[in-house]
């Protein structure tokens, strides 16, 4: 299980740490009774008939209560990962709005002036501040999409209609792959994108030259 | 043509049963072979076996088949003909109502099917059939009216089997075949009608909602007038995580029934694990929205909590099949064989599903492979190998001769390997990054070979199938015959002749425990 690439990863990635290694123990005593019954006990003899006993007050109870205590204990790390991942800050460094549409994503900066959109043959690139928490704004223009960045160990749907909002504080550099998770027609298999993660001067140097692109762009049409 | 009259309007349990079981294997094979395209199409990355769009009609009726079409029906099927035996009632309690509910799930099959037919094809928004996606501004062919209305027609074929069901139970039970004496398959049957008539009506109106919005101007779905998308994805999986179990009860039945017989054994904790059943049940009504963690709309700790529970009556009858087992004799014929694989496989499925109920697991893997193995190993590994389970081991009592039983345990290694080759390299898929639903995928590292093992495993699953078809030709051409009791059983349904006569039984055992039939074969060693 690769850990995550967001200070929000590390703590999604704890929880599938604790719940592989809980179902590797369950799956190895659970499997293990069951080959142990099969390997102990087979049919020797076709007129054999085993002792006919059944009911034991004492197991039935520990064989409930057992799992029961297992899932509590997992519920609460579920619900403090989720409580912690599910965190709005109050002041984050950048907001994007992330838009979804048949079949392409745009990634709009609206307090930098900077919209990329982009194309199924041509996907577009999101980029990144290193180290600061970004807010992402996320809606579609027309059916369900979902906004997956594998790496991330994270995904959110885009619903028309609905506005999601979560916080990403990436904390490696590099470009990772996105995808759209919710099949949405045709080509859904190309509704993909980058996401590129920049140390804070080089995303200041990127994101003053896109803004000037843009302007620039603006004046010729 | 008179005899084809006959068969048609043929209102006898075991017909109707044997009719279901039939067309749903029918379609079993039709949806396998619907699957050995898709997996075709994926076997390596950017193949175009199929165009984007066939391949999307293809996948919805896929699953539309095999969860609406193959694995439920096939568990009517076999109530329809197990219920009335093992309770020892001479038939259904609606014998014609039995027969109109079969005809008009093949119906609403082939209404479902007849989108082929249509221009612009079968519906292709999955089987899920999320709007605004299957809405007519984007799906605008006539493909996916079909789908909504034949699966309108099968989900009242289902609550009116479910009525019947309950009915036959509570009212039809022989003599001294009290509720706590019923075999744990009719017992399942209970909790599963109980939950098809709670959950399919939610279906009914989400379909009829569809419909609406699609050809009579309607906007429930529609958020540009002030509708929701959100709603169908409630109103769906309000049904649609029920019909999960709809799809696994029974089974769970079949498997306690193999269990015990091939242990020669009573049930180890018969009303624990009954009570299980319907603990399951009543959780399954509660935990619809697990399906929609990363939607943002239920952030609710509630369903967490819920789907976790879940994993302890399911854990109960884990441990209640392996007290079954334990100081039994174990006979490993092909039925018993099918029954361990569901139990690996099934608890490979069970415990990733507490995986994926969990939502900081399920913001990863939600629509990504990683799911679609996830299920697999529930419906296929699990309930599928019940299936066969249940073809092996009650194919002597419904025709008298039994299946080959080399053939059968050829079969059993074949869909083992092939099951487990299929689907444990999508688990690394989807934690790697590969989407659910995608008709090609990129040449990333790993990604090819992962997905050329699980086209392997399906075509061993597809020689399995085929084996299992040409045991069955072979059986019924040399006929060995099977005996009334061919596997030493213990429910009624073994005391009498197989087949059964026209009304089951022309005298019943005494009936004065859970095991009537094993009573009076060994009065030595029953305690009653």
């Amino acid at each position: 299980m690769p850990d995550g690439a967001t200070q929000q990863a590390h703590r999604l990635h704890d929880v599938w740490v604790i719940f592989l290694w809980c179902g590797a123990f369950v799956y190895a005593v659970t499997a293990g009774l069951i080959a142990w019954s099969v390997l102990r006990w087979p049919r020797r003899n076709a007129s054999h008939y085993p002792k006919q006993f059944s009911e034991n007050k004492r197991i039935e109870i520990i064989y409930t209560v057992l799992p029961l205590l297992m899932v509590i204990g997992l519920f609460v790390v579920t619900d403090r990962a989720e409580q912690y991942v599910e965190m709005l800050s109050p002041r984050p460094a950048l907001t994007v709005n992330v838009t979804g549409f048949r079949w392409s994503w745009r990634f709009d900066y609206p307090n930098n002036g900077v919209s990329i959109q982009g194309t199924p043959a041509n996907p577009p690139q999101l980029t990144l501040p290193l180290g600061a928490t970004t807010r992402i704004i996320l809606t579609s223009a027309d059916v369900n999409h979902a906004f997956w960045i594998p790496a991330f160990l994270f995904k959110r749907d885009a619903i028309p209609g609905v506005v999601n909002q979560f916080d990403l504080t990436p904390d490696k550099v590099g470009i990772t792959r996105g995808a759209c998770a919710e099949f949405c027609g045709l080509d859904h298999a190309f509704m993909t994108f980058t996401v590129n993660v920049l140390p804070p001067d080089r995303f200041a140097n990127w994101l003053r030259t896109a803004h000037r692109t843009a302007f620039l762009e603006t004046e010729r049409r | 043509m008179k005899g084809v009259l006959t068969w048609t309007t043929a209102t006898g349990h075991k017909h109707i049963g044997v009719l279901y079981m039939v067309t749903a294997l029918i379609f079993l094979g039709i949806g396998g072979l619907l699957a050995d395209v898709l997996r075709t199409q994926l076997a390596q990355p950017q193949l175009a076996v199929v165009q984007p769009h066939l391949f999307n009609q293809i996948f919805t009726l896929h699953g539309t088949t095999m969860i609406f079409l193959a694995i439920a029906p096939f568990a009517f099927g076999l109530a329809n003909y197990l219920i009335p035996l093992q309770i020892g009632a001479p038939d259904m309690a609606f014998p014609r109502l039995n027969a109109f509910t079969y005809w008009l799930f093949l119906l609403g099959g082939l209404t479902v099917f007849s989108g082929l037919l249509t221009e612009g094809g079968a519906a292709s928004a999955g089987w899920t059939a999320y709007a605004p996606l299957s809405s007519v501004r984007v799906s605008a062919g006539f493909g996916q009216d079909l789908w909504a209305l034949g699966l309108i027609m099968t989900g009242i074929s289902g609550i009116l089997t479910a009525v019947n069901f309950l009915t036959t139970v509570f009212i039809y039970r022989a003599p001294g075949m009290q509720m706590w004496r019923m075999p744990v398959f009719t017992w399942e049957m209970v909790a599963t009608s109980l939950l098809i008539m709670m959950a399919f009506p939610p279906l009914t109106a989400a379909l009829a909602l569809l419909l609406i919005d699609r050809r009579m101007g309607g906007h429930f779905f529609d958020p540009s007038a002030g509708g929701s998308a959100v709603l169908y994805q409630h109103l769906f999986w309000f049904f649609g995580h029920p019909e999960v179990y709809v799809m696994i009860l029974p089974y769970f039945g079949v498997v306690t029934e193999i269990v015990a017989t091939f242990s020669r054994k009573p049930v180890f904790g018969y009303v624990g694990l009954v009570l299980a059943g319907f603990a399951i049940a009543g959780l399954s009504m509660g935990v619809w929205a697990h399906h929609m963690f990363t939607t943002g709309a239920v952030n609710n700790p509630f369903f967490s909590a819920l789907s976790f529970l879940i994993a302890v009556p399911t854990g109960i009858k884990y441990f209640n099949w392996i007290g079954t087992m334990w100081g039994g004799s174990i006979e490993l014929a092909t039925p018993m064989l099918f029954i361990l694989g569901f139990l690996f496989n099934f608890l490979i499925g069970g415990i990733t599903g507490v995986m994926v109920a969990s939502p900081p697991i399920d913001f990863h893997v939600e629509d990504s492979y990683f799911l679609v193995s996830h299920f697999h190993y529930t419906l296929g590994g699990g309930s599928l190998f019940a299936v066969l389970a249940a073809v092996f081991f009650y194919f002597p009592k419904v025709y008298g001769v039994r299946l080959r039983e080399g053939m059968g345990k050829l079969a059993f290694a074949l869909s083992f390997v092939g099951f487990n080759l299929t689907f444990a390299p999508m688990f690394f898929l989807g934690i790697m990054g590969m989407p659910r639903r995608v008709a090609t995928y990129p040449p990333l590292p790993g990604w090819g070979p992962l997905n050329l093992a699980a086209t392997c495993g399906a075509a061993m699953l597809t020689l399995a199938f085929l084996s299992i078809l040409a045991n069955i030709a072979i059986s019924l051409r040399k006929p060995i015959p099977a005996g009334d009791n061919p596997w030493d059983g213990y429910t009624l349904e073994c005391g009498t002749s197989s087949p059964p006569p026209e009304f089951n039984f022309h005298h019943l055992p005494p009936i004065r425990s859970e095991r009537p039939v094993f009573d009076a074969n060994h009065p030595e060693l029953s305690g009653s």
